[in-house]
C-alpha cells in the first residue's frame, strides 16, 4: 500500500491540488455557508478527473505495463483499485480542507445562532462530505477508465470535460434535473427537506460501480 | 523444449510488415538475436511476451500455444526486459524490486532474499536505498533486468539490454545473463556484434523481417571465411573508391596508409590479402548479401 502511495501521489500532484482548492477558496465568493458546498463540487469534479487520468497510463507511458503483463491479471487490477482509493482518499481530504478554507479566508455566514447554528453547519458539512465523496469517486473512476480505454490520459481528461461542461450547465439541470450528475450543486437551497439530488448521486454510484466492474476487462484488452 | 517459431506474420494496421514469415527455434542456453534498427527483433519479443498478436503463423512455448486462452500460462513462464523502460522514479531500488515481485506474486520473504542475491551479483547492494531517478542509465538496466529475472522465469526475454552503456556496466549485464541462462531460455537481442559474441553460441540475424540466418555462431563466421579481404590504401579517394564497390566493415590508419578491410565474394583486382573473419564481419557479410 505504501509504494502505490508513493507511486500515485508524487509531490507535484499533491501541491496542484491543494493549490487548485486554495486559490478556489480565495477566488469564489460564497455570502452563506451552505453555498460552500455548490462552490466546490464541480471544481473538484474536475479536479479529480485531472488527477486520475494517469493512475494506469503511466503505466503505459513509461512502457512497464508491458512487463505486468506478464504478472497476474488479478495482482494488476488490486493495485490500480488501491491507487483510485488512494487517490480519491487525498481528494477527499482536500475537499475537506477546502470548505474550511472558505471560513478561513472568506467568513461565510452560517445558518442559526450558538449551538444550534454549530450543529446545522456540522450537518451541511457532513452531507457536503458524503456528496464529495460520490462526486470524487465517480469522476476519478470514469476518467481513468477513459484514459485506458484508448490508452491516453488526456482522452480521460478530455472525455471528462466534455462531460462536465454537459452536465454542469443549465442545459443539465433543464434536462437531467435530480437524476444529473451535479444534483447537489443544481439542489434548491430554500428548500432544505428536499433530498431528490440524491437520484443524481445514486447514478454517479451506479454508473461508477459499472466502470469499476469493466475496468479489469479493459486493462487486460489493452495491456 | 524450447520456443518454436513457424511462418510468424506480423503485419500492422498502417500496412507495414514486421516480421515477414519468419521461422525459427530456440532451445536451452543464450540464443543470440542479431539485426539492425526496424528488422524486426523488438516486435518479435513483443509476440513472444504476448504483448503483440501475430498476424500469422503459430509460435509455441514449451509446447503450449500462443492463444488468449493460453497467455496466461505462456506469462508464467517469462521474465522480460523491454528495450526502453522507466521503472517508478519516485521508488527507491529496494521498494521497486519489492512492488514488482509482488505484482508478480512471489512471497514476501522469498522477494526479499532473492532481491539481496541479485542486488549483490550486479554490484548494485549499496544503492538500494537511493530513487530510481538518481541511478544512472546502467544501474536502471540492471535493476530493470533484477526485476526480469525476480520471478525465475524459464524464459528470458531481454531487448537491447547493453544499449548506450560504458563496457565496464556491459560485461556486467552480459555476465549476469550467462549466469541465469543454466538450464533455462534467454533470448538475448542486440546489434552490438561484441555482446553476442561474448555471451552466445547460438544465433539468429534479422533483416527486414526475415531470418537470414539460425544456427551456431562458429557456422556464421564460417560462411564468411575466404570473403574478407584486407588491403592498404594510399589515400582517402582510393578509399572512397572502395566503399563504392565494396561493403567495407572496417578503417584504420597504419601509418601512412589506410588499412581497409572490406566483404568481396571473389578475390578484388587490387592487390590484397585474405583474412580470417570476425563475428561482425560475418554478420556484414550475410546482411550486405541481402538487398
Amino acid at each position: 500500500m505504501i509504494y502505490e502511495m508513493k507511486i500515485s501521489l508524487p509531490f507535484p500532484k499533491q501541491a496542484y491540488a491543494v493549490f487548485f482548492v486554495v486559490i478556489l477558496s480565495l477566488v469564489r465568493g460564497v455570502t452563506c455557508s451552505d453555498e460552500i458546498g455548490i462552490a466546490l463540487e464541480a471544481p473538484v469534479a474536475i479536479l479529480a478527473a485531472a488527477f486520475c487520468a494517469d493512475t494506469y497510463t503511466q503505466e503505459v507511458v513509461s512502457r512497464r505495463s508491458e512487463i505486468q503483463r506478464l504478472c497476474p491479471m488479478i495482482k494488476r487490477i488490486n493495485s490500480v483499485y488501491r491507487r483510485i482509493v488512494i487517490q480519491d482518499i487525498f481528494l477527499l481530504s482536500v475537499a475537506a480542507a477546502g470548505y474550511g478554507l472558505f471560513f478561513l479566508f472568506q467568513n461565510p455566514e452560517i445558518d442559526g445562532t450558538g449551538s444550534s447554528g454549530l450543529e446545522n453547519e456540522a450537518c451541511r458539512f457532513l452531507v457536503y462530505f458524503a456528496a464529495v465523496a460520490v462526486t470524487i469517486g465517480f469522476w476519478g473512476l470514469l476518467s481513468n477508465l477513459l484514459s485506458c480505454l484508448f490508452r491516453n490520459m488526456w482522452m480521460g481528461i478530455g472525455g471528462c470535460l466534455l462531460l462536465w461542461l454537459i452536465t454542469n450547465s443549465s442545459m443539465g439541470d433543464r434536462y437531467l434535473g435530480a437524476w444529473n450528475l451535479f444534483s447537489y450543486t443544481f439542489r434548491s437551497l430554500e428548500n432544505s427537506g428536499d433530498y431528490t439530488w440524491l437520484y443524481g448521486k445514486t447514478a454517479c454510484i451506479g454508473i461508477g460501480v459499472i466502470a469499476a466492474a469493466v475496468l479489469p476487462k479493459i486493462i487486460e484488452k489493452r495491456g | 523444449m524450447g520456443i518454436k517459431i513457424e511462418d510468424l506474420t506480423v503485419t500492422f494496421k498502417n500496412k507495414v510488415t514486421a516480421i515477414n514469415h519468419a521461422d525459427l527455434e530456440i532451445s536451452k542456453g543464450i540464443f543470440g538475436l542479431l539485426g539492425e534498427n526496424g528488422a524486426g527483433k523488438t516486435t518479435l519479443m513483443r509476440v513472444l511476451t504476448t504483448v503483440l498478436s501475430p498476424t500469422g503463423g503459430t509460435v509455441t512455448l514449451d509446447g503450449i500455444r500462443y492463444s488468449e486462452a493460453n497467455y496466461e500460462k505462456i506469462q508464467r513462464k517469462i521474465g522480460y526486459l523491454p528495450q526502453e523502460i522507466d521503472l517508478y522514479p519516485g521508488l527507491t531500488v529496494q521498494e521497486c524490486l519489492e512492488y514488482m515481485g509482488d505484482l508478480s506474486g512471489i512471497p514476501r520473504q522469498i522477494c526479499r532474499e532473492r532481491i539481496s542475491c541479485y542486488l549483490e551479483k550486479t554490484s548494485l547492494s549499496e544503492h538500494r536505498r537511493k530513487k530510481m531517478k538518481q541511478l544512472s542509465g546502467g544501474m536502471k538496466r540492471r535493476v530493470g533486468l533484477i526485476q526480469a529475472i525476480l520471478s525465475e522465469p524459464e524464459f528470458l526475454i531481454v531487448d537491447e539490454p547493453t544499449t548506450g552503456l560504458d563496457p565496464e556496466e556491459r560485461i556486467r549485464i552480459r555476465n549476469l545473463l550467462v549466469d541465469f541462462s543454466q538450464d533455462r531460455t534467454v533470448l538475448f537481442s542486440t546489434h552490438v556484434v561484441e555482446d553476442l559474441a561474448a555471451t552466445c553460441n547460438r544465433l539468429a540475424v534479422m533483416k527486414k523481417g526475415k531470418f537470414l540466418y539460425s544456427g551456431s555462431m562458429r557456422e556464421l563466421v564460417k560462411q564468411a571465411e575466404g570473403h574478407i579481404w584486407v588491403c592498404r590504401a594510399k589515400d582517402e579517394s582510393t578509399a572512397r573508391q572502395l566503399e563504392k564497390k565494396y561493403h567495407v566493415s572496417s578503417k584504420q590508419y597504419a601509418g601512412d596508409e589506410l588499412q581497409i578491410k572490406f566483404i568481396s565474394e571473389e578475390p578484388p583486382e587490387m592487390e590484397c590479402r585474405s583474412c580470417e573473419a570476425t563475428l561482425e564481419d560475418a554478420y556484414i557479410y550475410i546482411t550486405s548479401k541481402e538487398p
